[in-house]
């Protein structure tokens, strides 16, 4: 909770920016300074990525995790983007024409939303670490990797979830090799870095396709609905997974309709560390790609097989921890029913069902974001757009339908399930759904007003 | 109607009322703005609840002594701040120690016993939990069932012991 606590947070994040700018250029390129500042939020998330991934692989070899490994990872994998842009001729930025102008519809709602993450700092700045998740297992497997340089075996099997993936902790035992300390006060600003990462993604992803008043409104409606004004500054993975989660399925959506390379290929860098960051990850990459090879069955000659590979790639990026904890005898990751056990217990489905529902569609928690999502899947079918709402009516639909499952499927939940918001589980797999909801309810509404889901100025690398 | 359907393609963002009777297009783009207004009014409502909320926890936060911020969950379980302080500052950073619960903690609340040894392990790494540790932090338990040479290095009002146990 110092200054230099804050100041260490500061660098990483630019760091992280950094490290990401090198990616985005190897991956697309840009025409001038002003895109990379329209991006930079999707430069900076690549970054937390890229890092994240690349420091579980680090973690699972058994490299020595330090500072100077953190560095020596973040620059080697600037200078791989730098020398993928170099390979492939990517022309050197100009200054260019500025943005486009938002109105001022758009620029008072984007006010708004710098307001409230003005406040969600100073909430951050001086929170003390409350959530019993945190400080009983996530920020412990941080620390044991800050103190003992690596997966320490006595820490990583003995405390709760031991094969809970380690993208979070390596990030927050990144945070205190920078801050100096493992400063588990200021740490909460981290996550703040993260949700504003986060919005100036998707912003900055959307801010050529659609309208600022679609864009600021949904952003505003999600931030400040109860549950994620409450809990999105804990310093635990969920909230995390939900933004690598949005993002993917963002870019997902985006290359459904514009078949940009570089969109599929920051999507599986998504798709990988969202597996990487919680078990559930691994339903949710799996209900992006379902729906993608559905929506994208028209082309599927040309689709199927590169979203194969982005697939094959985000597994492979996430195979190497599952190696891991297997090979040192955790066990945890798979339901008590076993995968096919749901027969058994067939009593638990509808309650299940209506726990996954009670809670997505939860008001006090979530505001009104799911069904105005439903309205604008409904309404792009209406005005004549296809694929964009049968992808996200998929992603939406499955994913609730995993939730179901897995809430059905772990007979140690009792059903249904009706505890307080801050330790229902349910609540927690339904968040990355309202998280979505920021990117993709306002492409849905762009496409039900225009008409179609062609972008109206599609995005040239 | 269709020239309505090429500008709003094109991306123009036009509001032309008397279209929004048509079906389909029209009835689709009536949809779209009231989800908008739906979202606006929500967003704009929810806003003052949620900087209110977040101004509220910031001042909170900002009243917290150091000790409450940093024991922050533990404070519903540790029962008192200053025997886990001391264990930090006696235990050697390369030693282990084990956490004894009893009935005989004055205040303990329901989640005491059940997750002290949680809250210690995460509050005094690097030191290393250890069943047959020598330092023992002692959270009501009865000091004769520790064995002989149990040197009591802070007792507390509440009944928590720190303490090493000889060789």
């Amino acid at each position: 909770m110092t200054v230099r606590s804050l100041l260490g947070l500061v660098a990483l994040n630019l760091f992280a920016l950094g490290v990401g700018a090198g990616l985005l250029w190897g991956l697309r390129g840009w025409r001038s300074w002003w895109e990379l500042a329209r991006l930079a939020g999707l430069a900076y998330m690549l970054g937390v990525a890229a890092i994240g991934v690349a420091l579980t692989l680090v973690l699972v070899v058994g490299i020595p995790f330090s500072f100077a490994t953190i560095v020596l990872v973040g620059i080697a994998l600037a200078a791989a983007g730098l020398g993928v842009g170099v390979r492939l001729g990517r022309p050197r930025p100009l200054l260019g024409p500025g943005p486009r102008r938002i109105g001022l519809a758009g620029a008072a709602l984007a006010a708004l939303v710098i307001v409230y993450l003005e406040a969600l700092f100073r909430a951050a700045r001086l929170s003390g670490l409350y959530a019993f998740d945190a400080w009983s297992f996530w920020v412990p497997k941080a620390k044991a990797i800050y103190f003992f340089g690596g997966l320490d075996e006595q820490f990583f099997s003995e405390l709760p979830n031991a094969t809970y993936p380690p993208l979070v902790p390596a990030l927050e035992a990144t945070a205190f090799h920078f801050m100096g300390s493992p400063d588990v006060v200021t740490l909460h600003v981290q996550f703040w870095f993260l949700l504003a990462g986060f919005v100036a993604a998707v912003v900055g992803l959307l801010a050529t396709r659609v309208p600022p008043v679609l864009l600021w409104s949904f952003a505003l409606l999600a931030l400040v609905s109860p549950r994620v004004v409450g809990r999105t500054l804990e310093p635990q993975a969920d909230f995390t997974l939900d933004y690598l989660f949005g993002l993917a399925a963002l870019l997902v959506a985006l290359w459904l309709l514009e078949r940009q390379p570089w969109q599929l290929a920051s999507a599986t860098l998504f798709l990988g560390a969202t597996m990487l960051t919680k078990r559930e990850g691994q339903l949710l990459a799996a209900c992006v790609i379902a729906a993608a090879l559905a929506a994208s069955w028209r082309g599927w000659r040309s689709a199927w097989p590169r979203l194969g590979l982005a697939s094959a790639c985000a597994v492979a990026v996430a195979l190497p921890w599952r190696v891991w904890y297997v090979s040192h005898d955790l066990t945890g990751e798979f339901p008590t029913s076993g995968v096919t056990g749901l027969l058994d217990n067939l009593d638990r489905a509808r309650p299940s069902l209506q726990s996954v529902l009670s809670s997505a569609f939860d008001a006090g928690l979530w505001t009104v974001v799911l069904p105005l999502v439903i309205a604008a899947i409904v309404l792009a079918f209406i005005a004549g757009a296809r694929t964009l709402p049968v992808y996200a009516a998929l992603v939406y639909g499955l994913a609730l339908a995993g939730f179901t499952w897995a809430i059905w499927s772990f007979t140690e939940l009792e059903v249904p399930i009706e505890q307080d918001e801050a330790i229902n589980p349910v609540v927690r797999l339904t968040a990355s759904l309202v998280i979505l909801s920021v990117a993709l309810a306002p492409l849905l509404l762009d496409a039900a007003w225009r008409g179609t889901d062609r972008a109206a100025r599609t995005e040239k690398a | 109607m269709e020239r309505d359907r090429r500008n709003a393609a094109s991306g123009a963002f036009g509001l032309d009322v008397s279209s929004f009777v048509v079906w389909p297009l029209g009835i689709a783009r009536l949809g779209v703005v009231l989800c908008t207004a739906v979202a606006l009014g929500y967003g704009l409502v929810y806003f003052v609840k949620a900087v209110d909320r977040l101004g509220d926890t910031a001042r909170t936060n900002a009243a917290q002594n150091f000790d409450d911020r940093e024991f922050a969950g533990g404070n519903a379980l540790v029962v008192a701040n200053r025997p886990l302080y001391e264990a930090r500052a006696l235990i050697p950073e390369d030693e282990t120690y084990r956490v004894v619960t009893g009935p005989a903690v004055q205040g303990a609340t329901e989640l005491t016993a059940s997750f002290i040894d949680h809250y210690a392990r995460y509050f005094l790494m690097p030191r290393r939990p250890a069943p047959d540790a020598r330092w023992v932090i002692c959270y009501g338990c009865d000091p004769a069932s520790l064995g002989d040479g149990f040197e009591i290095l802070l007792e507390d009002e509440a009944g928590i012991l720190v303490g090493r146990l000889a060789g």
